[in-house]
């Protein structure tokens, strides 16, 4: 990490701010491999070579975006034992998206590896109509919100539970 | 600290060989503070009678958790010659009537609430928090299971845990076939279950190392220490507080060697458990870690002791010293 995270950015994981490849945990009985897009793909592939050299069970997903992996995490752990981990490659949008779906299932931040190609796209969801945004952005830059029009900080505040970032209107208090 | 209770005992009996169950109640019949299942109370018991110093001994909770009007507690009776220290020796001559200082429970092993599923691994006495949690989960369904260890025809609280627990309870009393057992449902727990364990050092260790084995991370792993088991005497070593250097023979513990220079450490438990005895450490030529309180973390920070039980080492020059700052 090139800077360290400001006090109040506790809840965004160092890679949704730079990306990062994490080692497969050995220490697991099980996994699930999930790949998002091609260049999640690409970073799949060393960790799939890693565990067909040590011989472990593992279910893979090769997916075209993050609700496709979502869907195939779910269904994955519906049936998993404790032992079990996960991998997921792609950008940190799909990544914290498969960690929310990975979360609502009873994970552990232990039991989740991640590969981040890009931190380019976040997804910011609105306070004021509850709209998601997908949107290219950094933590505390403004965009308009696509469904209400308003002018949306990025707040440096990611939901464990949606894997989106917090997004509120920035002049609610300047002049109309 | 919290102010300690002043506590009646209500009703004690001898539950099971060499354990004894006690009820403590306020002696006007007021309810006592409520607590989070898996808490313990520590007993004050006095000086005198072999015992050099006033000893506070942790028991767990067993009983209804919510307002209740008693703290059920069962003591097992650990004689010298095992390495007791003569407090669950004094708590054995309590009957209806005794009067004890009680400190407010504590919470150190509470139910993961967010946890699908729990898994409660005990063996003997260490069976005490189980009972309080297996009695939260029933309470609000959620599900359990059980897989304990007692030595044939001793135990208490067996059927506590049938009661309560029903057909999730496995009772198993051989160790070869609790570690078959244990192998088996390491391996077969739905993702989300959570797995708490309380017994003996020895027992604890395997269950933490076959769980690691079978792929469990350290964050679904909750223990429950009784106390360390006796430790080795120690070399000496010598401590500087305040630009005093005082020695530490073999046998004293920090904690005794700056009480005898007349600081007050505030201490709890006396075992490596409690933490509240922890002091700030300026240098050290080496410690050497003994507790069961401090993280790996804080460990490898070497910049806080638990003076109860842990020690300087030497360091390259053979010389073993710490600075603490009070």
């Amino acid at each position: 990490m090139s800077a360290p995270a400001p006090p109040h950015y506790t809840s965004v994981p160092a890679w949704a701010r730079e990306p990062v490849v994490e080692p497969v945990d050995h220490a697991g009985t099980s996994h699930s491999v999930l790949s998002v897009g091609p260049d999640g793909a690409a970073a799949a592939a060393h960790w799939l070579d890693a565990l067909g050299c040590a011989g472990a069970r593992v279910r893979h997903h090769d997916c075209a975006d993050a609700a496709q992996a979502v869907d195939a995490l779910e269904t994955d752990l519906a049936d998993a034992l404790v032992g079990h981990r996960v991998l997921v490659a792609g950008s940190a949008q799909a990544c914290l998206a498969v960690r929310a779906a990975a979360v609502r299932a009873g994970l552990s931040d232990a039991e989740l590896r991640v590969a981040v190609t890009t931190v380019d796209e976040r997804s910011v969801w609105c306070v004021h109509c509850h709209a998601t945004n997908s949107a290219a952005a950094e933590l505390e830059d403004v965009l308009a919100c696509a469904g209400c029009g308003r002018t949306l900080l990025v707040y440096p505040h990611v939901s464990r539970r949606t894997g989106a970032h917090l997004g509120f209107m920035v002049d609610a208090e300047g002049p109309a | 600290m919290s102010a300690s209770l002043s506590l009646v005992v209500l009703d004690a009996v001898d539950a099971a060989p060499g354990v004894r169950s006690l009820s403590l109640a306020d002696p006007s019949g007021a309810t006592l503070p409520s607590y989070t299942p898996g808490s313990h109370v520590v007993v004050e018991i006095p000086a005198g009678e072999g015992r050099e110093r006033p000893l506070a001994n942790a028991y767990s909770l067993t009983g209804e958790s919510l307002h209740p009007d008693r703290y059920s507690i069962s003591v097992l009776h650990v004689p010298h010659s095992d390495g007791g220290h003569g407090g669950s020796a004094w708590m054995h001559t309590l009957g209806v009537g005794s009067q004890v200082q009680v400190l407010p429970p504590r919470s150190a092993f509470a139910p993961v609430r967010p946890a699908s599923r729990h898994l409660l691994l005990g063996a003997g006495i260490g069976v005490t928090p189980l009972v309080s949690h297996l009695r939260s989960h029933a309470r609000w369904g959620a599900p359990v299971e059980v897989l304990h260890l007692a030595r044939p025809g001793q135990g208490a609280h067996l059927d506590d845990l049938v009661e309560l627990g029903g057909d999730a309870v496995t009772l198993v009393h051989d160790r070869a076939t609790w570690l078959t057992i244990l192998r088996g449902r390491l391996r077969a727990q739905p993702m989300g279950t959570h797995l708490y364990t309380c017994g003996p050092a020895g027992f604890m260790d395997t269950v933490v190392a076959e769980a690691t084995v079978a792929g469990w991370p350290a964050g679904r792993v909750h223990l429950e220490h009784f106390g360390i088991d006796a430790l080795a005497p120690g070399e000496p070593f010598t401590v500087g507080v305040d630009g005093d250097v005082l020695d530490v023979p073999s046998g004293v513990s920090l904690l005794e060697a700056l009480e005898e220079a007349g600081r007050e450490i505030p201490s709890l438990c006396r075992q490596g458990v409690c933490g509240e005895c922890r002091l700030k450490v300026g240098s050290a030529t080496g410690l050497l870690h003994r507790d069961l309180y401090l993280t790996d973390d804080d460990k490898a920070a070497g910049d806080c002791v638990m003076a109860c039980v842990s020690r300087a080492q030497p360091g390259a020059d053979g010389r073993s010293h710490l600075e603490v700052l009070l």
